[in-house]
């Protein structure tokens, strides 16, 4: 076979030109064989940190191939059959990473549920997958399957990892992982290379994973993702996002989204380097201190977290640390100004820089664990150009880059070096982006998917007829090739007037407000625009208590005049940026503090458009 | 004084202990003839704010008002003369003097002995083993003739608001019930108002007319004591109500959502 021309990027080797097939990392056309090279490459170097009763562990590459080893062979020793569907229902942990990868070798297809999911949600997905194998974290996620096993017949066997308060357990259709283990050596033992064998059986269009997509409109859909959309995925970010075997990731996001998985279990399959879990998503904080990660790729949630953290405790310090900070925050501004779009800093401001740098801002970023990191990343949702500034002005880095599941989470990215605050950067090397005549956003590449999970009808609607994949997004490319999303196709708001509106325009607009958390615009065909907002609960808090508003309990502080003023300065602040029409003219709070188990919210905590609308109605007809 | 003003109010109050923020911005409302009670795990911060409405704590930031006057940052014995009796936990009866000198020194800085006189009798009527034990000396007394000892030590103030932090903290169950139903009286009979600060949640709802349930030094929930005890959060966390899982009781806990 003639294979393409090779080049070398950080130490890895991809092809010299991006896009082409076969696609390969270091000389592998499927995930399963670039894990297994890995795996026999570094053998006991560390790839995975986690936890043990507050004390990190390091686990091997050879820990790595052996756990994932027994869980494909048990599987395989239990039934499963190549192309079939392994559910994996848990928080990030190692075992996580094991499954996916057993999974794969074998040929099975891994599945990733949201632990947050319920227990109707966890039926649909077994039964639209139709999954044999499921595996559960513990004994709250194994509930949800209990309350639905007579539904989901086609589920042969649950795998618990988590043995904490089951002993009692007596169910013929749950074991544990370690009997899963067992099973595995014992299938090992008495088929020797048996493993092996069905790696290389792999294909790289053989499908390899189903992400089901969020779906803000419908039920979830499982777009099916092969071995080659993911080594392409690893190609394009191995072009664009350099990363070293010494270097030291966490992992936090849901390793169901498409973002992290790519990031946390797929592209330091390429790049060699260690992940650390974080131990549940309350001490992400605290764990990402502990590890100071090199790279660090969140959604804007996240960053906006860290920033309020900061702004809090400057507030809280003396008149001499808050005189420093915002010294040293000026002076950053000032460099960030030059150094976010990659322009020379004039000595000047460098040397200013330098001296805060080393009085104020090295130790923030040491609190912050943000000390060792080369670059941080934002996607899956728009964050605001001042705050991606403000973390230049502190030393990080940070930029937004651009994907969906159906494209393997990777279209166009920032990088430090080419940068566009705004815009979600160029194309990644190997994929092309257009815009259509209606003005939406439409990529084509080796990493576009390969459909929906048993449904073509939707997967003909995602494609045109030339295979461009519709993003649905609509946004614009300027001269030199960056991206800028400015909405969702299927949001435009038609008013009763019969003006066309991008209600995402406005919406990141608000969010942008540090009081604001999210906002959905509201009007098809409605007279005017209103909007249903969910306040950011630190910082309005903290507004409160420095105004001296009384308040109880969230439905007390939504319902403080002081905080309706606040909230309507900041709407009226946005409505200046737009025309009449545009413009929100009654707005509604959400007095309810929503938590990722409200089916309101999105994995990654944004409001869904249409349950929005549907539950809270009475306050949408209050503006009416 | 107007008339719809609360008789202690709180507002966006902040307290320390050294470093560490205890309570971070509560703000709430004792209404004149209430019980209101503040629930919450150990640690929540409900005694530090009990501490800093009777003076014992500064508070760093907000106000406390009681009858229309801000009281916080005064120092203990002006803030009981205002009428503000602070039950402490865990009793602290003076354990060498008698029970009659117990009660002497609750009405230290009153004179009308005639008064005093009668409050003592009062005091006897609600707790007749007092009466019996007069002599004794408190240290002798069992935890719950003490905690009976410690409410009738404050009622010797004839307070305009009692802040009672866990009275039924080391009691027996009957014990608790017997002088929950003592604090009840107190409150239909005398109108005498309280602010009661428990983590035995059902007998705290049962009595109150009004809850609010503080975690990490926050209020998350305030309403109606009827209100609180229908909250499916209320129900899992503090009265121990017990889900059925799939496999009989469950060991996980739903996530709190405090609505």
């Amino acid at each position: 076979m003639n294979l393409p021309a090779q080049i070398d990027v950080n130490g890895i080797k991809v092809n010299a030109i991006p896009g082409q097939r076969p696609v390969l990392v270091d000389g592998h056309a499927t995930i399963v064989s670039l894990f297994a090279a890995r795996c026999r490459e570094l053998g006991a170097r560390t790839a995975h940190r986690e936890k043990d009763m507050g004390i990190w562990q390091s686990y091997s590459w050879a820990d790595y191939w052996d756990h994932a080893r027994w869980i494909g062979l048990g599987l395989v020793a239990l039934g499963l059959k190549r192309g079939e569907v392994v559910s994996i229902l848990s928080e990030d942990r190692r075992e996580w990473a094991y499954a996916d990868m057993g999974i794969q070798s074998v040929g099975g297809i891994a599945s990733g549920v949201y632990t947050t999911d319920s227990a109707a949600q966890l039926e649909y997905l077994l039964r639209d997958s139709d999954s044999r194998f499921l595996l559960v974290e513990d004994d709250e996620q194994l509930d949800k399957f209990l309350e639905i096993a007579d539904r989901a017949k086609q589920v042969t066997k649950v795998i618990i990892l988590e043995q904490e308060g089951l002993h009692d357990l007596n169910n013929d259709r749950c074991i544990f992982i370690d009997e899963l283990y067992r099973i595995g050596q014992e299938f090992d033992q008495a088929n020797p290379g048996f493993f092996e064998a069905e790696i290389d059986k792999a294909r790289p269009n053989d499908t390899g994973l189903l992400i089901y997509t969020s779906g803000t409109t419908g039920a979830p859909k499982g777009a099916m993702l092969s071995h080659e959309n993911i080594i392409a995925a690893i190609e394009g970010g191995a072009h664009v996002l350099p990363a070293y075997a010494t270097d030291e990731q966490l992992c936090f996001l849901p390793l169901c989204h498409i973002l992290e998985r790519n990031v946390s279990i797929y592209f330091p399959l390429g790049a060699k380097c260690i992940v650390n879990f974080a131990e549940s998503p309350e001490t992400v904080f605290d764990n990402m201190q502990e590890v100071s990660p090199s790279t660090f790729f969140a959604v804007p949630r996240v960053w906006e977290k860290v920033y309020s953290r900061v702004l809090v405790l400057v507030q809280e310090a003396t008149w001499i640390g808050k005189l420093a900070f915002g010294l040293a925050i000026r002076a950053g501004q000032k460099r960030a100004a030059f150094a976010i779009v990659n322009q020379p800093v004039p000595v000047g401001v460098a040397i200013n820089y330098a001296i805060w740098d080393f009085l104020v801002l090295k130790n923030l970023r040491r609190m912050l664990g943000m000390n060792r990191m080369r670059r941080g990343g934002t996607g899956a949702a728009p964050i605001s150009p001042e705050l991606l500034k403000w973390y230049w002005a502190i030393g990080v880095p940070l930029v937004e880059g651009y994907g969906m599941t159906e494209n393997a989470g990777i279209s166009t990215i920032n990088t430090p070096d080419a940068n566009r605050p705004g815009s979600v950067g160029r194309a990644v090397p190997g994929i092309k982006i257009r815009v259509s005549d209606e003005g939406e956003i439409q990529t084509h590449g080796l990493n576009n998917f390969q459909g929906y999970w048993r449904n073509n009808e939707k997967t003909a609607e995602i494609y045109t007829d030339g295979g461009w994949l519709r993003t649905g997004d609509v946004g614009r490319i300027d001269a030199d090739g960056y991206v800028t999303i400015t909405g969702r196709m299927k949001d435009i708001i038609i008013t009763a007037g019969g003006k066309n509106i991008t209600p995402a325009e406005i919406e990141s607009r608000l969010k942008f407000s540090h009081y604001i958390a999210d906002a959905v615009v509201i009007g098809d065909g409605r007279k005017y625009l209103t909007c249903l907002i969910m306040i950011d609960q630190e910082n309005v808090e903290k507004f409160a208590q420095d105004a001296k508003v009384p308040f109880s309990d969230f439905a007390s502080l939504c319902a403080a005049e002081e905080v309706l003023t606040l909230i309507r300065r900041e709407v009226e602040a946005v409505n200046a940026d737009f025309s009449r029409v545009e413009q929100i003219k009654d707005f509604r709070l959400i007095n309810v503090l929503l938590t990722a188990e409200d089916e309101e919210l999105t994995a990654t905590m944004k409001l869904k458009r249409g349950l929005v609308e549907q539950k809270h109605k009475a306050l949408i007809d209050q503006m009416y | 004084m107007m008339a719809d003003q609360p008789l202690l109010e709180i507002r966006n109050l902040e307290s320390f202990y050294g470093p560490i923020m205890a309570i971070r911005g509560v703000s709430l409302k004792v209404e004149k003839g209430q019980i209101v009670t503040v629930l919450g795990a150990n640690g929540a911060g409900k005694s530090t704010l009990l501490k800093t409405i009777s003076g014992i704590m500064d508070p760093e930031k907000g106000q406390i008002i009681f009858e229309g006057e801000e009281i916080q940052g005064l120092e203990p014995h002006v803030i009981v003369k205002k009428g503000i009796v602070h039950i402490p936990e865990g009793r602290e009866v003076f354990p060498l003097l008698s029970v009659d000198e117990n009660l002497t020194l609750g009405a230290y800085t009153r004179s009308d002995s005639a008064e005093i006189a009668r409050d003592r009798q009062l005091v006897f009527d609600y707790f007749p083993i007092l009466a019996d034990r007069r002599r004794q000396e408190a240290g002798t007394l069992s935890g719950g003739q003490q905690q009976m000892l410690a409410i009738g030590r404050g009622l010797m103030l004839r307070p305009r608001i009692m802040l009672l932090d866990e009275p039924s903290l080391g009691l027996s169950p009957l014990l608790v019930q017997e002088i929950f139903d003592i604090l009840k009286r107190l409150n239909e009979d005398e109108g005498v108002t309280m602010m009661l600060v428990e983590q035995n949640a059902r007998v705290a709802l049962e009595l109150a007319d009004v809850g609010y349930v503080m975690e990490i030094g926050r209020i998350v929930m305030d309403g109606s004591a009827e209100r609180l005890m229908q909250s499916e959060d209320i129900k899992a966390f503090y009265l121990g109500h017990q889900a059925e899982g799939q496999r009989g009781e469950r060991r996980w806990k739903r996530k709190k959502t405090w609505r």
